[in-house]
């Protein structure tokens, strides 16, 4: 954002802009407040467009806001940013209400003697801090600790700087889930520091063990489009080829889910099965002699793990194991991804990259220059904190972490923080943390302020703020050099006024390196626009270390039963739970929302003494609580039975059980940090009924089709011999048109959905929440079926006469159909379901009298009805899209392909006198789609991309229900799996 | 039947007060507006001409037509520096808000559900006062028309535009 926007005087619209945020009925703001000096960025009623960096995960998408008068309403990815290239997932969209949370800390809190807090002014809680902080160093070096995350690398020079400031050097780089075990692998097996990029869509094989990309490791966007490109049949080796894929961990992921094999290992010993493909490879002598790796070492490492040898420790079968290896030995390329705690198993995975001679091709190291930093080591942390509590630290601030909730009760962090005489707690929402700080900063929001991110070498996103502050904050980066300032930096070691300048500071710095050449106006003008510097790095020549082959790998012995925590595809390490729209987004295998629960296998649960029936959640299900209990501590969890888990194990995700970080997030679930020890995701418990039982909700009822055809699927043998599969679904009877068919004389929207690289990943679901104004319902609202959410992701298990002939879960977004005959049209009695003149499905708010008669007769259940006035609280509704109706109680809902994006690109082509371009109009969940499921398009315009993707998959063309004979504008496209047989 | 008629009283008070209340069409313009700034139409658009689209310029561009920012009138009331604003008779009442903001009133609002765009109908070469009437002529706005529904469409009917519900309400 030019500073002249930011600086200049506000948009005084504000009353235009809030007509929005009032339901239908009420009478408008009455007041237009112009601007006194117009903005020349801002056309009030006119979007503007900043490009800035996605601060959710360390992933880095470069993103794009939308800003209408002054205040950012949308979050799009970058398409010129290469690892989101224009797409978003849902945390990213999510950003959006960290924002604008209403928990948001409003004012500097100071803690009274009693506990309470008091608000004070910036101006008293400056000095206070700045007066503890001279106090601090008076007293000696190292009497002042930074508790930060991975922040990026100004926001770490800064802190730097400012621990210098005051003569420490405590700085700690806190994440609960890092990339420590893979980092140390890299560099026990490569001598680097930096992590390998993958290209999934290079291989033709893939095998994750444990790694969850398409939901949390590394960078989900970016796998995501490389893996659809992977699923897709490519015409290849005179044939078609599909790539085939295994999950190895004990959980079926939603990415599990999306592979062809799902080999459920025990916790832990994911990279014992990596020896054990390592061994069927070595002896099947698969393994190329030119990859530059001594086999005769390797022989000698994984000789003892043949696959029978492990199987009984694994917990699967050896020919699973050696089906992986022919999986992996038999491809022309392939890719192996490591996502756990144990270091075992990346080596393991890099090493078979490395034997099978994929390192360069779909594991590459590149020449980018200096990595990323770590993030602080697991015995670093330990050490501080010990330090702390031996009394050796004055002042901690924790800026980003949240160590009380994510680190376990063992790691005496709670101790710690209150041996520390002042614990500076700074952020946005109050957390755990915050709750042991005797001051509390409101800092600004990653979306209110300049900072920049560094993902991996050679890939530099800018972050610049896209709006004004929401509440009166301070940017973290402006706190640390006035408190910098305050403790004798003077302008040599600290030339800046503030953090933009700091930021501006280090990105000349990357131009005299990376584009000498250009003017520093030029450059900052173009990193600004394009969000960042995105070098195209070289491939690194890299040689495994023969060491790494002569070291015997640790190995954990496997427990009884274990608990194997995951990180919540949407809440993360917990950071996204103050996120209604990610809190009432479901699950994608479990659909479970608002909610966390422990996922375990019928026969475990027969084994604790509960039902070994699956759970059905029709909406909502009583189910049984369980405790369970580790070494560390114990946690009560509703317990969710289903096949989605090993037996012996129970699965249960992170990130709910909040005490604190507002309404939204507290008193939800359990934390599993409590059970976990330090850096590790897997634990032995003990676990027992309580015979209490507690709900569980979630908006999907069946898990199986029914027979109905609602997804449908194709193997890779009938793509390869050209025929259709036998419709599941009943035979539609011929169609007797009662009234004359509609005309299209100038467009007709359609949509071409390709379910094969649909993911589940509910990206799309979120960018619907936030371009089309829809209300969240809460938990209960959820268990009566009021869910709103226009778009959602259809969740069914094969059948079980079905298995190995279907794929693994079938995984669908569903939203309205926009049907030729449309079943909820005839039914409305006042003519407010119309059929617009391009073939949607209209609904017309104001006229709707909330008979629900079309939500009756919609047989895919996509019309959605306010049962009650909707709720934003404030700054909440400053998100709302102003051109959109804000919908009010009594009146029926639906999606309408985005109507107001389409509208705005008729409008602009007929005033630029011209059609509209195909591609122009791109709807909200197909912009987020990660792996580009969603094409939208004129279904007169046959040379459309959306028509031509029909087109070109002629036979996994398939409508939803299509027996119903509704004519559905949007035509699905079957997913593909490899048939069992040749696996 | 005291009872019944008590009821049936509730009823008819409950649909009578619903009745006025939908009556009210609080989206509909406003006939008596007065104005922090003793502004007139009449002499800005009729006596001097300055063409509608001098001040409210993003009529052709956007969703509103905006009302000109202060910089606008200081633009041809003179400035600070050449000796204050001239001829400006009576400070805005508003005194507690940021220095120079005006809070005008407005006359025309639509609801939430009504997404009119300024854009193409000046595009395509409607003049205001087709809709606003000859405002050129009034020292005090007030509305000619009462912009609802029906006047939208007998224009969209007349002149062959869309009719599509949805194109105005989503």
């Amino acid at each position: 954002m030019a500073e002249g926007l930011s600086r200049r005087s506000f948009i005084k619209l504000a009353a235009t802009a809030s007509v929005a945020a009032l339901p239908g009925c009420e009478p408008a703001a009455r007041k237009l407040i112009p601007y006194v000096v117009p903005d020349d960025n801002v056309i009030p009623g006119v979007p503007a467009f900043y490009a800035t960096v996605c601060a959710e995960c360390s992933a880095g998408c470069g993103v794009v806001a939308r800003v209408r008068e002054g205040r950012v309403v949308k979050l799009e990815g970058n398409p010129v940013d290469p690892i989101s290239q224009g797409a978003l997932c849902a945390r990213g969209q999510a950003a959006l209400q960290g924002l604008y949370n209403p928990d948001r800390l409003g004012a500097p809190m100071l803690r009274r003697k009693d506990g309470t807090l008091e608000a004070v002014s910036w101006d008293k809680a400056l000095g206070l801090l700045d007066e503890r902080l001279q106090a601090a160093a008076k007293k000696g070096a190292n009497r002042v600790a930074y508790f930060g995350s991975r922040q990026g690398p100004t926001l770490d020079k800064l802190a730097r700087l400012w621990l210098s400031a005051w003569g420490s050097n405590r700085l700690i780089a806190y994440e609960a889930l890092n990339d420590e075990a893979e980092r140390a692998a890299a560099k026990a097996c490569f001598g680097r520091t930096d992590l390998p990029v993958y290209r999934i869509d290079q291989a033709e094989a893939l095998v994750s063990f444990g790694a969850d990309f398409l939901e949390t490791w590394g960078s989900p966007v970016e796998y995501a489009r490389q893996y659809a490109a992977f699923r897709a049949p490519r015409p290849l080796h005179g044939g078609t080829v599909v790539g085939r894929s295994a999950y190895v961990g004990p959980r079926l992921s939603m990415t599990a889910a999306k592979c062809d094999q799902w080999v459920a290992a025990r916790p832990g010993t994911e990279g014992l099965v990596a020896l054990g493909v390592l061994n069927v490879l070595v002896n099947q002598g698969w393994l190329p002699h030119d990859s530059g790796v001594d086999l005769e070492a390797l022989r000698g490492l994984v000789g003892m793990y043949t696959p029978a040898a492990i199987a009984g420790r694994c917990g699967v079968e050896a020919k699973a194991i050696v089906r992986l290896g022919e999986l992996f030995g038999q491809a022309h390329s392939a890719v192996a991804l490591a996502g756990t705690d144990d270091p075992t198993a990346h080596i393991g995975a890099l090493i078979l990259n490395t034997v099978t001679g994929n390192l360069g091709r779909t594991v590459v190291f590149t020449d980018a220059g200096p990595p990323p930093p770590p993030t602080t080591g697991r015995a670093e942390v330990e050490a501080q904190v010990a330090a702390m509590k031996a009394a050796e630290v004055d002042v901690v601030v924790v800026a980003g972490a949240n160590p009380i909730y994510a680190m376990p009760a063992s790691a005496g962090v709670a101790e710690a923080l209150a041996r520390v005489p002042l614990v500076v707690w700074m952020g946005q929402v109050p957390d755990e943390t915050a709750a042991y700080a005797g001051l509390l900063l409101p800092i600004d929001h990653p979306l209110e302020s300049w900072h920049d991110v560094m993902p991996r070498a050679g890939n530099y996103g800018l972050g610049q703020p896209v709006m004004q502050r929401v509440f009166p904050t301070m940017a973290l980066g402006d706190l640390l050099i006035r408190s910098a300032r305050a403790g004798g930096l003077g302008p040599k070691e600290l030339p800046w006024q503030d953090a933009s300048q700091a930021v501006a500071a280090s990105w000349q710095e990357l131009r005299a390196r990376y584009q000498p050449s250009q003017s520093a106006d030029d450059f900052w003008t173009s990193v600004r626009r394009h969000g960042g510097l995105f070098l195209q790095p070289g491939t690194a020549g890299v040689k495994l270390d023969p060491a790494v082959l002569k070291t015997a790998p640790n190995l954990p012995e496997p427990a009884e039963l274990v608990l194997a925590a995951f990180a919540h595809p949407f809440f993360f390490d917990g950071r996204g739970a103050d996120k209604p729209w990610l809190q009432e987004i479901p699950e994608p295998v479990t659909q479970v929302v608002w909610n966390s629960w422990a996922e375990i296998h019928p026969e475990t649960a027969r084994q604790l003494g509960l039902t070994g029936r699956a759970s059905q959640l029709w909406l909502s299900a009583e189910v049984d609580v369980l405790e369970i209990a580790s070494s560390q501590g114990r946690v009560e969890l509703p317990v969710y039975i289903a096949q989605t888990v090993r037996p012996g194990v129970i699965a249960a995700p992170l990130g709910q059980g909040h005490s604190a970080y507002g309404r939204y997030a507290r008193g939800r679930g359990a934390n599993l940090f409590q059970l976990l020890p330090a850096g590790a995701l897997s634990v032995a418990v003990k676990a027992r009924p309580t015979g209490k039982k507690q709900r569980l909700v979630s908006p999907l009822g069946k898990s199986e089709m029914m027979g109905r055809a609602l997804v449908e699927a194709i193997s890779v043998e009938e793509l390869a011999r050209g025929v259709a599969p036998r419709p599941e679904a009943p035979e539609a009877p011929e169609p007797h048109e009662f009234y004359a068919p509609f005309k299209y004389p100038v467009h007709q929207w359609g949509m071409t959905i390709d379910v094969n690289a649909c993911t589940g990943c509910s990206a799309c679901v979120a960018a619907c929440y936030a371009e089309n104004n829809v209300p969240v319902v809460g938990e209960e609202g959820v268990e009566r079926g009021r869910i709103m959410s226009w778009i959602r992701i259809e969740r069914f298990f094969p059948a079980q006469e079905k298995a190995g002939h279907a794929p693994l879960l079938y995984l669908m977004p569903m939203l309205c159909q926009q049907c030729d005959h449309a079943p909820c049209e005839p039914v409305c009695p006042v003519f407010a379901a119309v059929h617009t003149e391009e073939g949607l499905n209209g609904q017309i708010y104001n006229r709707c009298v909330g008979t629900r008669y079309c939500e009756n007769n919609c047989p895919y259940k996509v019309r959605r009805f306010n049962w009650f006035a909707p709720q934003w609280p404030a700054p909440l509704d400053l998100q709302l899209n102003p051109d959109v109706t804000v919908r009010g109680a009594g009146v029926m809902e639906k999606c309408t392909f985005c109507f107001q994006r389409i509208r705005h690109a008729e409008i602009t082509a007929k005033l630029e006198n011209r059609p509209v371009r195909d591609g122009e109009i791109v709807p909200a969940c197909a912009q987020s789609c990660p792996s580009k499921a969603i094409s939208f398009g004129d279904m007169n315009e046959p040379q459309s991309a959306m028509m031509r993707r029909r087109a070109d998959h002629r036979l996994r063309n398939y409508a939803a229900l299509a027996e119903l004979n509704t004519r559905p504008a949007i035509t699905y496209l079957r997913a593909v799996y490899h048939g069992k047989g040749k696996a | 039947m005291n009872r019944f008629f008590l009821g049936l009283a509730a009823v008819l008070l409950v649909s009578g007060l619903g009745v006025v209340a939908f009556s009210q069409r609080p989206w509909l313009p406003l006939e008596n507006v007065e104005q922090p700034v003793p502004f007139s139409h009449r002499v800005h658009a009729g006596v001097n001409k300055i063409p509608c689209q001098y001040c409210h310029e993003y009529a052709r561009r956007s969703r509103t037509s905006g009302v000109p920012p202060v910089q606008r009138c200081v633009g041809c009331h003179g400035s600070a520096v050449s000796g204050g604003l001239l001829p400006i008779t009576r400070p805005w009442a508003d005194h507690g808000h940021p220095s120079f903001e005006i809070r005008w009133n407005r006359v025309y609002t639509l609801p939430d559900f009504v997404k009119f765009t300024h854009r193409p109908h000046i595009n395509a070469g409607l003049a205001c006062q087709t809709c606003h009437g000859p405002v050129e002529t009034m020292d005090r706005l007030v509305p000619v028309y009462e912009i609802n529904m029906g006047f939208c469409l007998d224009c969209h009917n007349k002149r062959g535009a869309t009719q599509d519900c949805e194109v105005c309400h989503h």
